[in-house]
């Protein structure tokens, strides 16, 4: 009886502390293998039915879908490494060099706009960049162009400071976090055996801040590359990328294809985390948040 | 945080940190002074704010915000809680971690989307349980690490004196763990409230009928374009989300470390 009890308990008790687990696997990992199953499905008319086909993945490649999801991946990968060599210096140096007391706070700065809505951001660089915009007027009083720049908003670049200014904020944590975990004595040692700081840098601090590296990499490059609002913002009209064409795909109801963008963009994603998580130990990427049970 | 450089020799670096921070605040000012601006140019003018009363739809979408904001943020710190907990007593830690993390991983289309196949497939009407499900799931690896990070400052050798004074696992948690991350766990609820107000991607593909105010600022700027109105309740979602963010700080202050002794003698001999 008492037997019964006990063991009830401890079923009640694992079953209550698995529930984030459950919740996490019900309404995001099934959901997204569902994405995968449904983009094998068939469109009719404006419902989609289960099938084994492979029309929207024919459709992918035949189109100029290929393309966008080709320079998609560049543009991503370019806005990322652009990222990382902003925020890598900054995080190391507010790691390593600076006190304590002002980390935490250029840390609480960077936090506050990476919170504030994106949209809102983004919609704000329109009327600093567009035509009559600020910049465009200031660089003409000043004299300095006697046309307005055509290529601060509506362009590559102007893409490029929407995803690099949602993202990059988010890449110097995990930066900090794994910099900040690096053993001082490694450093002392290094200099100790006579290398100069340079060395030092290049030989023990980037590697052992690798697995922050690659959390920072793939965290700025989920955004860049999935990111449908950006394009839309800051490309214009016609500006495409692999983010609104999924959402442009919804808009006309072709559900099946939206599921295919949507799966290939998914594996990616699913393969860099799972890299991370075979590569790199997460203590490392968490400093000394996490203290693993023996 | 060992080897400081005085500030003679470090100002390059502050100055790269100070103009990225430049950067990502200028976009704030637009929405601010825009929406403030009257018709002379030197004019300022409140209108705008009391003109949002009157759209039906903003006060709709306010009302829809502030309810799924507080259902976010009393679900997401609990499982975040939870999560914590079940990263320190259950097997498998590593993976529990991951799987919690997972959201993090995908990008917000992809996440709105297949939360709405399984909606679909679930025979679930668009709702307020919709967008709290997919908000949940997003903020939920924010309020996980909040609470590990709170829990990981907790000295152990606390709990320990529980179980050795003959306390259950559940009392020395109840009564001693939980008083000592409770700053944790309400840190986790702002994060989440945060997150919540200022969701926009996934919520848009899952909220049907329901607008909630950045999702209305979203398709009134892509149907209509840009407007006084719209920079006066941009405006309010910039401050709202500072405050918010403020009263989170507010919460995880960082405790004074008490005074060491070398310190204090130092002090007194000086």
């Amino acid at each position: 009886m008492q037997g019964a009890r006990r063991s009830w308990r401890r079923f009640m008790r694992a079953g209550l502390l698995s529930l984030p687990v459950v919740f996490v696997v019900a309404f995001l990992f099934l959901p997204l293998c569902l994405t995968i199953v449904i983009s094998f499905w068939e469109r009719v008319g404006m419902k989609f039915r289960p099938a084994l086909s492979l029309a929207s993945y024919a459709t992918i490649i035949e189109g100029a879908r290929l393309q966008v999801l080709e320079r998609s991946l560049i543009i991503a990968v370019e806005a990322t490494a652009l990222s990382l060599l902003l925020a890598y210096p900054i995080a190391y140096f507010l790691a390593r060099k600076a006190g304590a007391h002002a980390t935490r706070i250029v840390l609480v700065l960077f936090t506050i706009p990476f919170l504030i809505n994106y949209i809102v951001r983004n919609v704000a660089w329109t009327s600093l960049l567009g035509r009559n915009g600020t910049i465009n007027n200031f660089l003409k009083a000043l004299g300095l162009i006697d046309a307005p720049l055509d290529w601060l908003l509506y362009s590559d670049f102007a893409v490029f400071v929407g995803l690099i200014s949602s993202y990059m904020p988010f890449m110097i944590f995990p930066l900090v976090l794994s910099i900040g975990a690096i053993d001082k004595q490694y450093l002392e040692a290094s200099a100790l055996l006579g290398a100069k700081p340079w060395t030092t840098f290049l030989r023990i601090v980037i590697p052992l801040s690798l697995p922050g590296i690659f959390a920072a990499l793939i965290f700025g490059f989920v955004g860049c590359f999935g990111e449908s609002a950006v394009p839309i913002i800051m490309g214009g009209v016609g500006y495409e990328l692999v983010g609104n064409t999924i959402t442009s795909s919804m808009d006309v109801l072709n559900y099946p294809l939206a599921a295919a963008l949507s799966s290939i963009v998914v594996i990616i994603m699913l393969v860099l985390m799972l890299s991370w998580y075979f590569i790199f130990d997460m203590r490392a990427f968490l400093g000394k948040i996490l203290e693993w049970r023996g | 945080m060992a080897e400081r450089v005085p500030l003679y020799r470090s100002w390059p670096m502050w100055l790269i940190i100070g103009a990225t921070l430049a950067f990502l605040y200028m976009p704030l000012v637009p929405a601010l002074l825009l929406s403030v601006r009257g018709e002379g140019a030197e004019e300022i003018t409140w209108r705008w704010f009391y003109e949002l009363w009157h759209i039906s739809l903003v006060v709709k979408a306010l009302r829809t915000t502030a309810m799924i904001a507080l259902l976010v943020g009393l679900i997401a710190p609990l499982l975040g809680l939870l999560a914590a907990l079940s990263i320190r007593e259950l097997r498998l830690p590593r993976l529990i971690l991951l799987i919690m993390l997972l959201p993090l991983f995908i990008p917000g289309v992809s996440m709105g989307l297949a939360c709405a196949f399984l909606f679909r497939l679930l025979d679930m009407p668009p709702s307020l349980l919709t967008i709290t499900i997919v908000q949940v799931l997003w903020a939920l690896p924010f309020a996980t690490l909040i609470i590990l990070t709170v829990m990981a400052t907790v000295d152990p050798i606390y709990l320990e004196a529980a179980y050795l004074s003959g306390a259950s696992r559940w009392r020395a948690f109840r009564d001693i763990e939980l008083p000592l991350i409770a700053p944790g766990v309400f840190g986790a609820a702002s994060f989440s409230v945060i997150i919540s107000v200022n969701e926009t991607v996934r919520t848009s593909v899952v909220q049907g009928p329901w607008n909630t105010i950045p999702t209305y600022i979203w398709s009134t700027y892509k149907q209509v374009g840009l407007s006084p109105a719209l920079y006066a309740l941009m405006t309010l979602v910039i401050l709202s989300t500072v405050a918010l963010a403020g009263f989170y700080l507010l919460l995880n202050r960082p405790k004074q470390q008490p005074r060491k002794i070398a310190e204090i003698t130092q002090a007194s001999e000086a």
